[in-house]
Formats: C-alpha cells, structure tokens, sequence
C-alpha cells in the first residue's frame, strides 16, 4: 500500500476530525432540543401581537433574535463540553492520537465541527426567521392596502414603503453574525475549560457561571478602571475579570435592531474582530494546557 | 516532510527501545507521588510478539501511553524505530489498539475506518479498498454498515484491531486485546494476531491472561509495581532445565513399568506420570462448535 508521506500540518486531518465531530452531533438527538426549541418561537411568533405593525414587527424581531442567540448559546456549551471529556472517558482519543495527529489538529478539529453545527444551526433560526417576516409582511401590505384603497396614491405607496421599511432593515444580518461570533467565542471557551474539566457536567456548570460573568464583565472592567479606593485584593481580581473574561454585553445587538437603528459598520467590524479574537485566544489557552495533559 | 519507517525497513533497529523510564503521577495533597514504572529498560526486537504481563495496576498500561507519547515520562526516553516518542512523525509506524475501546457510537463501522485512514493520509481509492480489506481481515464485511453502537464487544475488538492496521503500520501495540471477549472471540483475535507476525508487523501486547501470552508471544516481560521482574524469550523463561518432557501414545501399563525401570536403572528419577490434558478452552471450542453445526 501506498503510505502518503507526513505532514508536520494538514488540513486533510483536521477536516477528517471535523467530519466525524459534526456527524457525531449532528446524529446525538440531544442537540436538536434548542434548534426545535429556537424554531417554535420564531415560527409561533407569527400568531404573535396584533399590535400596531411597527410594534408587530419589534416583538417578532426581539423573540427571534432572542431565541436564536440563547439557543446558540446553549448549543455551543452544551455541544462543546462533551467532546473532549467523552473522548478520554471512551478512551477515543487514544486510537485518534495514537496516530500522527498533533494535539492542536485534534482540537481544531473538534472545534471547527462545533462551529459548522452552530453555522447549520444559525442559518435554518435565520431562514425561517426570514421567512416569517417575509410572510407578516405580505399579510400586513395586503391589509394596508386594503384599508387605504380610497386613499390618493401617493399616500398609500408612502404607507406601504413605511411598513417595508419597519420589517427589513440593514443590521439584521449583522446582528444574527454577531450572534453567531457570541456562539463560537462560547464554544472555544468552553473547549478550553473543558481540557482541564473532568466531566461534562463540570464544564457546563462552570460555563454557566462564566456566561453569567460575562455578562456582568463591563460593569468590573469600569470599576477596575476607574476605582482607586478598593484594596489591591479586589483590583486583582477585577483585573482578572475585566481581562479574561469576555465582554458578552458588547455581542448583544438585539436592542439596536429591534429598535430599527442601523449598526455602524464601525461597531460591527469592533464586535466581530473580539468575537475572533477570543475565539482564537480561548483555542490558544486550550492547546496550552491540552499540549503536555496526562491522557 | 519524513522518510517513513516501512515494514521492510524496520527490520534494521528495535521496533520499541524504553531506556531508563520512570513516571511518577502526583498524588493531589500528599507529598509522595505514584511510581507508576520505576526506571524500566526494555527492547522490542522487529517482527517479534512482545507480551507485557502484569497483574492489574502493574504499571503496563502506563507503559504503552509512554511508548506512544500519550504520557511522558517524569525520566527516561522511549523510541519507536529509533524516533522518539515525543515526536508526532513517530505514530506513524504505530497502530494501537486501547484496552476496552469504545468509538464513536454513531459511526457505521466503514465511517470509523474511513476516518481513522484519513487520519493517516489516505484518500480516494486507496482509502476505500484498504476498509474493504480490513472488513474482510476482521471478518465485518456484513457489519460494515451498521453502526458501532450495536456492535458486541468483540465485534468492537475486531473493529478497534482494524483502525489500529488503517495505514499498514510496522509495529502494532495491544493493550488487553481480548478482555472481555468471549473465548471463540478471543481465539479470532489471537489468530489475527498470529497472523500479522507472519506479514511481518511486530506485535507488542499487555495481557494478564497468561494462557493466551504463553500460545502466542515470542518474548515476555513481567512487570510487578512499576519494575520488570522477569524478561526473556518464552522458552527460556519456561524451560526447565533439567527436566525432560516424553509423551507417548498407546503406551501400554507394562511398557510404562519397564520405562520407569529403565529410568531408575540410569539414575534418572521420574518426577510425574500421568494423561496430559486438553485445555478448557479447547474443550470450550469443541463443545460449542458442535453445538452450532
């Protein structure tokens, strides 16, 4: 048999340890809970609020957005906690690196499956999102219509560019992209409390408390920053939070959306370069303990 | 990129050298740690089976990560065809097989082969009619579809062997290769094992089940608290050295009587005489092999 020569670095590997990571979750029924939870309340969002229509379209916006970011959330820890602790409890990982696979392609591998599950995932909540709106839309212009039949024309065309331009706006994309760099910077942390973790449980119950951290993180970070009277213990500490925490208050766009408001191009370049850079951070930290762990 | 260790090649130098191992775990909130193998030397000649015996926590599980670069050691180095084991290019020459292995349940038994050859470079056809052979090598070929979470246990054995000779590998490394399979399970295996000597892959094993060792292994170390007791080939270990084993058939009781005479006459002394015996597991084999047909 042919043996191909050994590569220091390949990708083939990697995406082998992909395939196989998303295969895995893709067929644990498990993980279909948030999804299906995540596309009942958008789709039951359509019976939702008989309100005024830029009312109607606020409260289908905050529910979907809302759904689709815990249920990413929830996937990204849930689906990540498993992985590693499941393949040393299983003794896996010793037929996989048994073989010649460097340990950061075995994470990087595990992660990136992570990552497609919640890009498969991000993308059925945004299409049936979508879709929903597209459909409230079409009912709410036929209705417009309807009530301003005897109305001149130019002020039904305005009425009728007035409820378009309350369903789609510019930020929506962005803000499911945010969403979805949230859920990957989750799911590498997670990666990384997971490679000293000793069971799944622990890694869900400390990414529980580091998703409640985070969300808090701000408020130590301007406290850190701008107190001078608390004690060299407590700066420590905020100093430890402020820092390896990540903000996750700044991947929360939903309000801007809901609200209409455009997301400045500035502001999204900012939240998504953060989202990737403690993605790659957390992965960082992962392979330094995974490196020389005891299996 | 490396010039890989083949089959052919491997013949030069040991497949295994261990020198001067010792690997101590800290125990958490105690000062003294676990000596898990205590300054162990060991080589594994190519195209041998090596078994590595021990009762449990002996240290030859340890000893295997160590081999494979799964745990270094707190002293010591080891090497597989003269690369050292800390090094990834090493695995290349390996293929193990863990005590109790349990895959990916959602995988078919073609997909955990498909991924494990991929694993080790293989693409395309090559891929495809490697995990044909190695179904048909492990008797999977009607098994290969369905996925491992029905398999048996030493359905999964037989699996775990396959991913473990993927890419051909020179050196082989089995950590209780037939624990709890069945003994028509266990003997499947110990053929295959068999069989990879004679393709010229050397083996190197940790069992505690001394009977199998004994049918198949060239040269076998013992290891007792982390420390090899005993090492050497079997027949030296076995032998002993001034007894001589005669087994006759048809032998009359009047033929015995003038053979023990005889004996006694050239100043020899008959130490035992009696009908030798089958093992159980034959016995074991027969009985449920009759059975079945």
């Amino acid at each position: 048999m042919n043996r191909p020569p050994y590569r220091a670095f390949s990708f083939g590997r990697i995406a082998a340890i992909t395939q196989v990571t998303l295969t895995e979750l893709t067929r644990l029924k498990l993980f279909y809970v948030p999804l299906l939870f995540a596309l009942v309340v958008i789709g039951s969002s359509i019976f939702m609020a008989r309100l005024t229509f830029q009312q109607e379209f606020q409260v289908v916006k905050d529910i979907a957005l809302g759904a689709m970011s815990i249920a990413t959330s929830v996937l990204a820890v849930v689906a990540t906690a498993q992985l590693l602790p499941q393949d040393v409890q299983h003794r896996t990982i010793y037929t996989i690196l048994a073989k010649p696979v460097p340990r950061i392609e075995y994470l990087l591998g595990k992660l990136f499956g992570v990552l497609l599950l919640l890009a498969i995932s991000i993308i059925a909540m945004s299409a049936l999102f979508l879709l929903v709106l597209a459909i409230r839309e079409q009912t709410v212009l036929s209705e417009t219509a309807r009530q301003m039949s005897s109305a001149p024309p130019d002020q039904m065309a305005d009425a009728l560019r007035g409820v378009r331009a309350s369903v789609f706006s510019a930020s929506l994309l962005p803000g499911i992209a945010i969403i979805f760099a949230k859920a990957c910077l989750l799911a590498s942390l997670t990666l990384f409390v997971s490679t000293f973790a000793t069971s799944t449980v622990f890694t869900t119950v400390v990414m529980a408390l580091v998703y409640f951290i985070g969300h808090l993180q701000g408020i130590a970070r301007e406290y850190w920053l701008q107190t001078n009277s608390a004690g060299w213990v407590t700066k420590l500490f905020l100093a430890f939070v402020a820092l390896f925490f990540p903000d996750l208050q700044l991947f929360n766009l939903t309000d801007d959306i809901v609200a209409g408001n455009a997301i400045p191009l500035a502001l999204f370049a900012k939240t998504a370069t953060l989202g990737i850079f403690y993605t790659g951070f957390y992965l960082l930290l992962a392979w330094s303990v995974f490196f020389r762990k005891e299996l | 990129m490396t010039d890989l260790p083949r089959r052919s090649e491997a013949k030069a130098g040991p497949a295994v050298a261990v020198v001067g191992v010792t690997k101590l775990f800290p125990v958490p909130f105690q000062r003294r740690p676990v000596v898990a193998v205590r300054d162990l030397n060991l080589q594994v000649a190519a195209g041998q089976i090596y078994g590595l015996l021990g009762p449990n926590g002996s240290g030859k599980s340890t000893t295997l990560k160590i081999i494979l670069g799964l745990v270094p050691p707190t002293t010591g180095s080891a090497q597989i065809f003269g690369r050292d084991s800390d090094s990834v290019a090493s695995r290349e020459a390996v293929g193990f097989l863990p005590e109790s292995p349990y895959f990916y349940k959602y995988l078919t038994g073609e997909e955990t082969l498909r991924f494990h050859g991929k694993l080790c470079g293989l693409r395309g056809t090559a891929l495809t009619n490697r995990v044909g052979e190695l179904l048909t090598l492990v008797g999977l070929t009607n098994a290969g579809k369905r996925r491992l979470g029905g398999y048996s246990k030493g359905m999964l054995q037989r699996i775990g062997l396959a991913q473990a000779l993927v890419h051909e590998p020179a050196l082989v490394i089995l950590d209780e290769p037939t624990a709890g399979v069945d003994p028509a399970g266990a003997r499947e295996i110990r053929d295959l094992i068999l069989g990879l000597k004679q393709r010229g892959i050397t083996v190197l094993l940790s069992s505690h089940l001394l009977g199998q060792v004994q049918e198949i292994c060239d040269r076998v170390g013992i290891l007792a608290n982390g420390v090899l007791v005993r090492e050497g080939a079997l027949d030296d270990l076995l032998g002993i050295e001034n007894q001589t084993e005669l087994v006759l058939e048809n032998a009359s009781p009047e033929t015995i009587a003038e053979l023990k005479a005889f004996v006694a006459q050239r100043g020899a002394r008959l130490t035992d005489c009696g009908r030798p015996k089958t093992s159980l597991e034959r016995v074991f084999l027969e009985a449920t092999q009759t059975f079945h047909e």
